[in-house]
């Protein structure tokens, strides 16, 4: 396979993506988005599943890396693949549901099946069809890998081991995912699904943004307010000692949890039916399950499209240059009482109905501003210089309310662009 | 472990049921579909005039308003585009006329169709099943949500105890979701 051709030059993304702004184009320009769903998305480790999803052989689920359509599947023995959704034969899609289980992949169009690990199983007439190397009829293959049940896919021809990628955003991984019992993690079967008129770095800029919420979530906060704490939602976050990180590679973090050393469960307001369920809870001793009812209060993204949010994990999903859809999939904890993820399911909706809809107006006022050429620049200055805080391994450590951590995944994003890759189906 | 949170538990299940039961129901009596369907035209006349107040007043105290993402669908098994009790409720109107809900403000312009309404006389309560198409202007955009709303209504006021909404686009992807009710 050849390499995205590309007239972008490298040298054009230095001039984009600069040490405390970034150019509209970056946002704006669609042939800037065609070349990154290749050199950022499908050349890079992207979040496709969870394994819980997909329990047992035979199970799948449909997504889509950089627009590719992808088949996440467990084979009869076990083992996880991440295949193109495409028939090897005229290239229709095999697999239209959301997520399912079956013993093999038949192409309604001309019956071409395909065992659960890509291979072509069968070819209909087989006779009339030249004698030849099968093989290279299998489905297309991204390479695939796995950290505590949380499955990744790329093109890239070479990439270098998820572990190394994750680099110091692992610790952080691993904190959201020890904090459930026995380290078990479930996520519940449908999505919430929204989708905004912007572009998907929106999300991005967003989702390590300390600031933003004292203002964009005002309403938030005069909501059936019972709690005062000093999470990003204070009124001056940058006076607490909360942090952000950029982790290198283009992850991001928000640490809340030094502004709050009661724990997060004191961050929640009440929501539907809580009071019986934290009463059961209490009734039987068991009241320090319930920091689990609620986020970790570490807000960790993965570059390119995987975002800690409270219990969901929020996956971005590029559709356009100016059309993103979020997919909000909410995880349980199996080893904590029941009532743990009876409250989730009721916490998590709070903020996606009253926090995210500011969110999601945000997005699109941005990008129609955006579409103003004579105004180029995007600020993203907040914080620097970078030194003034804790610079080490490739972290940089600033206050909440700096944007060391966009300017972390730009940077990260910039080289990516520069980088001509040849992406390639195993 | 498992503790008791039976109230919860019970509340939940009879929703499910709701959703689940009102399919397999017999053709409807026209003399209450009658009387229900100026319950149910009104309603959509006080929430597309934005009379928010007024429309929470119609809902008892112990009201559920549930708006599943997909069907079959169990409130307490997998994630709701939300549950109100009837406090969240109340906070989602006050939410509604705050100036800084910037994802409302300005707010949505809507336009419900009630439509194919059935209604069923139980003990107790009255069901009631009608179809709905759910359109919305904002920001000089426009979408539209179809699907089918069941309304639990209890005493002489046909006051709502629990109503769910079942809109299919949920499961594609909307923008901003924060008009739907």
């Amino acid at each position: 396979m050849t390499a995205v051709e590309s007239d972008l030059s490298p040298e054009m993304f230095e001039n984009l993506v600069q040490p405390d702004r970034v150019h509209r184009r970056v946002y704006t320009d669609p042939e800037i988005f065609e070349l990154e769903m290749t050199r950022v998305f499908a050349a890079s480790w992207c979040y496709v599943a969870h394994e819980s999803e997909i329990p047992g052989p035979g199970d799948y689920k449909t997504v889509t890396l950089g627009r590719r359509p992808v088949l996440v599947t467990r084979g009869a023995d076990g083992t996880v693949h991440a295949l193109l959704n495409r028939c090897s034969h005229r290239g229709t899609i095999l697999a239209v549901e959301d997520r399912g289980c079956a013993k093999s992949f038949t192409c309604p169009y001309h019956g071409w099946t395909y065992a659960t690990d890509g291979r072509l199983a069968a070819i209909p007439f087989p006779a009339d069809h030249p004698v030849g190397d099968r093989s290279v009829l299998s489905l297309g293959r991204l390479g695939v890998d796995c950290y505590r049940g949380f499955v990744f896919a790329t093109l890239h021809p070479d990439p270098e081991p998820l572990e190394v990628w994750l680099g110091p955003a692992r610790e952080s991984l691993d904190t959201i995912i020890d904090r459930h019992p026995g380290g078990e993690m479930v996520v519940l079967a449908s999505p919430q699904r929204l989708e905004f008129v912007g572009n998907w770095k929106l999300s991005w800029d967003n989702a390590a943004d300390g600031l933003h919420a004292t203002f964009a979530h005002h309403s938030y906060n005069n909501l059936g307010q019972t709690v005062d704490v000093e999470t990003v939602l204070a009124r001056d976050p940058g006076s607490t000692p909360m942090i952000s990180k950029a982790l290198g590679n283009g992850h991001m973090l928000v640490d809340q949890r030094p502004g709050i050393p009661q724990g997060p469960w004191a961050t929640m307001r009440d929501v539907p039916f809580r009071e019986p369920l934290e009463s059961a809870l209490i009734d039987a001793g068991m009241q320090d399950h319930l920091d689990l009812a609620t986020g970790s209060m570490v807000n960790l993204s993965l570059f390119p499209n995987l975002i800690f949010v409270g219990n969901q994990l929020l996956v971005v999903e590029p559709l356009a240059v100016d059309r993103t859809r979020l997919w909000l999939w909410l995880t349980s904890a199996p080893g904590a009482p029941y009532e743990i993820d009876l409250l989730r399911l009721r916490v998590d909706e709070d903020f996606v109905n009253f926090g995210t809809p500011d969110d999601l107006d945000m997005f699109e006022r941005v990008q129609r501003g955006l579409s103003i050429p004579e105004m180029e620049w995007i600020d993203m200055s907040r914080g620097l210089p970078d030194d003034a805080g804790e610079v080490a391994e490739g972290v940089v450590t600033g206050s909440i309310t700096s944007e060391a951590p966009q300017r972390g995944y730009m940077a990260h994003y910039a080289k990516l662009m520069a980088t001509a890759v040849t992406t390639r189906a195993l | 472990m498992r503790l008791p949170q039976a109230a919860v538990g019970a509340r939940y299940d009879d929703l499910a049921a709701l959703l689940a039961g009102v399919e397999g129901r017999p053709p409807a009596e026209p003399a209450l579909v009658a009387t229900v369907t100026s319950h149910l035209v009104h309603e959509g006349r006080l929430l597309d005039g934005g009379r928010f107040e007024e429309w929470l007043e119609s809902f008892t105290d112990d009201a559920v308003l549930w708006v599943p993402l997909s069907t079959p669908a169990h409130p307490g098994r997998d994630q709701s585009l939300f549950l109100d009790d009837h406090r969240r409720l109340g906070e989602r109107v006050g939410w509604r006329r705050d100036r800084t809900a910037w994802g409302q403000q300005p707010p949505s312009r809507t336009t419900r169709i009630v439509t194919g309404v059935e209604a069923w006389a139980d003990t107790g309560r009255v069901v009631a099943r009608s179809s709905l198409i759910l359109d919305e202007q904002r920001h000089g955009r426009r979408q539209q949500l179809a699907g089918h709303q069941i309304h639990e209504l209890v005493g002489d006021h046909f006051r709502c105890r629990t109503k769910i909404l079942i809109l299919p686009a949920l499961t594609i992807g909307v923008r901003n979701p924060s008009f739907v009710l």
